[in-house]
């Protein structure tokens, strides 16, 4: 610098440089200078020395400048030196400014190398609840049936054989009590009656129509219990949601109306729907429902070939039974069976869920294991 | 029932290959199990419902073949040869309880050969799953597979006098069946005897006896075809655990008036695969003759059910290819279509469970096909509701999902001896007069006993960390009555916070426990805690759970000696509430609830270090500060709390933060020091609380 210094220290008459030509050749070097001392400010102490050294209001090169060469100049040289100074004042100023900006930059990239997070790492994890599957489901068919006006009823699950079974025109030695292997109470001596674990939601069906005239509307969601020893298909303990629709009006049309709306809402628009007649003492005509199966598409057949192991090939899947309303069931809650009609049904909630997710062993849903439970948030 | 499709085919002149008919009797009402091919061809696996006896027989079924495709039936008319000699002279019959035995024929054959038979008899009881015996007691076999009724054969000359007495076992009788084990009887069970009537020779309608058994030296043959009362039948099955293929015809409803024709058939059988002669007639007693029934079928109450009608020669050909024969009764006869139409159809009697108008109904519809009936969708009239605590217990499983706990579901049925260990002494338990096992033997009295065994599942799984909640009922005995109670179950074990990058780990305390049912319990205004717990629980760490003065429950850590009967190897906790009071209290809560304006001059914090003594509890700390009436003071918390380095022995270290807050000025220094001072001086008179420097 020591050159340009001593130089920018003189006026331009001590410079000899009376010619536009000499001044220009001045600035040429004082900007060469200013570019080759650019390169050397590598941090912010240095840029900021080299800043003062050019910029500084009392002693910065282009002040020198100012004072020296522009404020002495002759008149005829003046608009030169005053051209030429404001073209090394900006080329100063934008270099300056573009050197801060990238030291800034490389300091950043040191920072944030350090602090940038790794989105492989998990965040914090906080402990999570969730509700049971079979809630989950119950849920589902719950507002699949208040969207068309059931309500939602509910019943002991202790129970009188009168409700359990004679209201429900299930006499004694009626050979359907064979079907359904009932669980007792032990009851003190001299008890009255019997009291056993409902072996089917149905009783509320009678103790709903006892409490209310038609239009009934319900569903009753619950626990339901049969005598059967524990396997893969089998609980003694299992959940079901009843049905029960009485009114003027309602006809077997009605009936499979709602099934196939619940079916479509529950599995999907695409799922088809069958009725077989069947038989159960409170309902007539009575149906076994099925659905086509959502599986092979109720095609019967596995997408690698050989029968979908589902429905073993039929293409369909048995759902529930439900059927009319028996006009027998009518006399014991006292309504008119030659003015009232309707249909009741059955759905096995653990069944539901085990075909929509594929479970295979009913006794996975009791065990509650956390790794079960977490499968389904 | 195995199906062999051929024997249909011997009743019913079927074209259609037997996958289409068993998918016809599937739609029709006959569940089909599947279908096998073999040697006899198809044979279908028909599971037939309780109602339909008649189809427990290969012609029953060729008649709902015959109503599906409109195929005429053959009539079976069998005309064996007869002898000169007379049944009547023969053999004699007294039904001495004809409640029991509502019919009884007896035929006799002579002079046949018991030999094996022939293969095409043996391969086709093979097809419909019965073994072959001998050729007189297959042909008994054949016929009830054939026409579904049920026959006995008995060795005519080891029948005592030759004479059949049918009467009601006796007080303590006992008798050895045809599967060689001796039976304790009952009355009301009907015997058939031989004699004087006090020899057992058979259980009538459910099995035969050793005594009188076909064997290989049988000459001469007593063949009964009977009729016996279902009820009856199904009462001594489940008394004598005695399930035969008889007993289940029977005990369905078998046709009274079919006895006759299938001991007639059975004989031409017999005639026809062991020889002999056949005596002319048959000895028939028959005290339980039905009059025929008339039912009515009316074309508006067809419509009222089933929403879509059926033409008048559609309902017509069902009924009549059933065995209805309906004839048309009302004034508009000829009218076709006519909403009026009534038909007036007698009841067959095979077909004793159709009795009502509603079932010849379900007649019409399932053989007319059921798809044949459009999906309407029916129009609500009425508001639909949910029960009337689901809005309160969805908050409370939202607020404990939202706290990491898990809902569960289980199996109330518990070991009397786990159920014993959580019993409050005041329950009565819910026993089963019939349980499955032991394991099994008591619904819980709490909710806590099931909740513990799913704690215990998973530590005996590997999973070691574990927050459940269950949202059900316990049962109890109030004496002859049973009183179920919602109740919300609790258990934690494990850590509280997992060891993770960022946080160390923590284990789950009661401290954890009591937080989180009073984040439940702000919802019904906040839980009161009062001292001790259940039997079950730790006692130093388990509280009571009020709402005012009803009491909710209990909570706290499991007892160790009750962690050790259940084999936890971990620290565990458990709570359990009533839910009832809670809703209320919830909705009430609810419905109190008011916005509180927000403060608007700042708040001063002062936290007061004292030195306790061990049993000061904070509440009295709080109560004493309360208690010197400073409105200003408007929250007091416990902010820090240790023992030991520093601490003397029987001491603690409570630091205790005072919120002061005025809702209409800036509080002065001078005003808070005031506070301040009261507090402490206070706190060292009542409760002899030092304030510790710093």
């Amino acid at each position: 610098m020591s050159s340009v210094e001593s130089k920018t220290a003189k006026t331009l008459a001590a410079l000899d440089a009376a010619q536009p030509q000499p001044v220009v050749a001045l600035f040429a070097e004082v900007r060469a200078r200013f570019d080759a001392e650019a390169a050397a400010a590598h941090d912010e102490v240095s840029w900021k020395l080299f800043r003062d050294a050019w910029l500084g209001r009392k002693s910065g090169v282009l002040t020198q400048i100012t004072d020296n060469w522009l404020k002495p100049a002759s008149p005829e040289l003046k608009r030169a030196v005053g051209a030429a100074l404001n073209e090394l004042r900006a080329h100063v100023e934008a270099q300056i400014e573009a050197r801060r900006v990238a030291l800034e930059g490389a300091a950043d990239e040191t920072t944030l190398a350090r602090e940038r997070v790794d989105l492989s790492l998990p965040g914090v994890v906080r402990p999570v609840g969730s509700r049971h599957i079979i809630r989950q489901v119950f849920e589902e068919i719950e507002r699949i049936f208040l969207q068309i006006g059931f309500s939602v009823a509910e019943g002991p699950e202790i129970e009188s054989p009168y409700y359990n079974f004679e209201a429900l025109n299930i006499p004694e030695f009626h050979p359907v009590r064979d079907d359904m292997d009932t669980f007792y109470l032990e009851l003190p001596k001299g008890a009255p009656g019997q009291l056993l674990l409902r072996t089917h939601t149905s009783p509320v069906q009678i103790r709903t129509m006892e409490k209310q005239t038609p239009p009934v509307r319900v569903i009753v969601p619950g626990k339901v219990y049969r005598r059967d020893n524990p396997d893969a298909t089998h609980s003694f303990m299992f959940h079901q949601v009843e049905g029960l629709a009485v009114d003027t009006d309602i006809t077997f049309c009605d009936f499979t109306g709602t099934i196939e709306y619940f079916v479509h809402e529950f599995f999907g628009p695409g799922v088809k729907t069958r009725f077989r007649p069947s038989y159960f003492p409170f309902t007539e005509p009575s149906v076994e429902f099925d659905a086509s199966c959502i599986f092979c598409a109720g095609r019967g057949t596995a997408a690698g070939g050989g029968a979908c192991s589902k429905c073993k090939g039929a293409g369909w899947i048995e759902l529930f039974g439900a059927g009319m309303v028996d006009p027998a069931v009518y006399g014991f809650v006292n309504y008119d069976a030659a003015k009232v009609s309707g249909f009741a049904f059955g759905i096995g909630i653990d069944r539901l869920a085990m075909l929509k997710y594929g479970i295979d062993d009913i006794q996975v849903f009791f065990q509650n294991d956390v790794r079960f439970l977490r499968q389904f948030p | 029932m195995k199906v062999v499709y051929n024997w249909l085919k011997e009743f019913v002149d079927l074209t259609a290959p037997a996958e289409d008919a068993a998918s016809r009797l599937a739609l029709s009402g006959t569940n089909i199990g599947g279908i096998e091919q073999g040697a006899q061809g198809a044979v279908i696996e028909a599971e037939l419902t309780t109602n339909r006896p008649d189809c427990l027989g290969h012609y029953g079924l060729a008649r709902e073949l015959s109503a599906i495709y409109r195929l005429p039936l053959k009539p079976v008319a069998p005309k064996p040869a007869e002898s000169a000699a007379k049944a009547v002279g023969a053999v004699r019959v007294e039904i001495q309880s004809p409640e029991l035995c509502g019919r009884f024929t007896a035929r006799v054959i002579r002079g046949v050969k018991i030999q094996p038979s022939p293969a095409w008899l043996r391969e086709r009881l093979e097809a419909a799953g019965v073994a072959s015996i001998n050729n007189v007691v297959d042909a008994t076999n054949y016929v009830m597979l054939e026409l579904g009724h049920a026959l006995h054969a008995f060795d005519y000359d080891l029948v005592r006098d030759h004479r059949i007495v049918v009467r009601q076992a006796k007080p303590g009788e006992k008798m050895k069946t045809l599967d060689g084990l001796e039976r304790q009887l009952t009355p009301g069970i009907c015997m058939v005897c031989d004699g004087d009537g006090t020899r057992a020779v058979g259980i009538g309608g459910i099995m035969g006896g050793t005594e009188t058994e076909i064997s290989f030296s049988t000459k001469n043959v007593l063949l009964e075809c009977a009729w016996f009362e279902p009820v009856a039948i199904r009462r001594a099955t489940r008394f004598l655990r005695l399930y035969t293929e008889a007993s289940t015809r029977f005990g369905r409803g078998a046709d009274p008036e079919l006895a006759e024709l299938a001991s007639r058939r059975c004989a031409e059988l017999i005639l026809q695969l062991a020889g002999g002669e056949l005596l002319a007639g048959v000895v028939d007693a028959y005290p339980g003759k039905r009059a025929p029934k008339k039912i009515a079928l009316h074309r508006s109450e067809f419509l009222r059910i089933m929403g879509v009608d059926v033409p008048d020669k559609e309902i017509e050909a069902i009924l009549a290819a059933l065995g209805f024969a309906p004839v048309r009764v009302d004034a508009q006869r000829g009218a076709a279509g006519s909403l009026l139409a009534a038909w007036e159809c007698a009841q067959p009697s095979w077909r004793a469970e159709v009795e009502r108008e509603i079932d010849l109904i379900e007649e019409v519809a399932r053989i007319y096909g059921l798809d044949k009936f459009p999906p309407r969708f029916p129009v609500a009239r009425k508001a639909a509701a949910r029960l009337p605590h689901a809005a309160a217990e969805e908050r409370l499983r939202e607020r404990l999902m939202g706290l990491g706990y898990r809902e569960i579901v289980t199996i109330p049925h518990v070991a009397e001896e786990r159920n014993e260990l959580f019993r409050p002494a005041e329950a009565t338990p819910a026993r089963l007069a019939n349980p499955l096992s032991e394991e099994a033997g008591v619904l819980r009295s709490t909710a806590a006993v099931t909740m513990a065994a799913a704690l215990e599942w998973n530590l005996n799984h590997g999973q070691r960390s574990a927050r459940l909640f269950e949202i059900g009922r316990h049962y109890r005995l109030q004496g002859q009555q049973s009183v179920e109670t919602r109740v919300l179950a609790l258990g934690a074990t494990g850590e509280a916070r997992e060891k993770g990058i960022y946080d160390a780990a923590r284990a789950f305390s009661f401290a954890d426990l009591k937080g989180d049912l009073d984040a439940a319990g702000a919802f019904a205004g906040g839980f009161r805690w009062q001292p001790e717990g259940g039997a079950w629980l730790h006692p130093a760490r388990c509280g009571r759970v009020f709402l005012g003065a009803q009491e909710l429950g209990v909570a706290g850590q499991l007892a160790r000696r009750v962690a050790e009967r259940l084999k936890l190897r971990q620290d565990v906790f458990l709570a359990e509430l009533l839910l009832d009071p809670l809703y209320v209290a919830m909705r009430a809560a609810g419905d109190a609830r008011r916005f509180v304006p927000l403060p608007r001059f700042p708040a001063v914090e002062r936290d007061f270090s004292l030195l306790l003594a061990d049993g000061t509890s904070f509440a009295a700390v709080a109560r004493v500060i309360q208690s010197l009436g400073i409105a200003e003071a408007s929250s007091i918390e416990a902010a820090d709390l240790f023992r030991g380095k520093n601490v003397p022995a029987g001491k603690y270290s409570l630091l205790v933060r005072v919120l002061f807050q005025s809702p209409t000025s800036t509080l002065t220094e001078a005003q808070i020091t005031d506070f301040s001072g009261k507090i402490v001086a206070t706190l060292e008179k009542q409760l002899g609380a030092q304030l510790r420097a710093g």
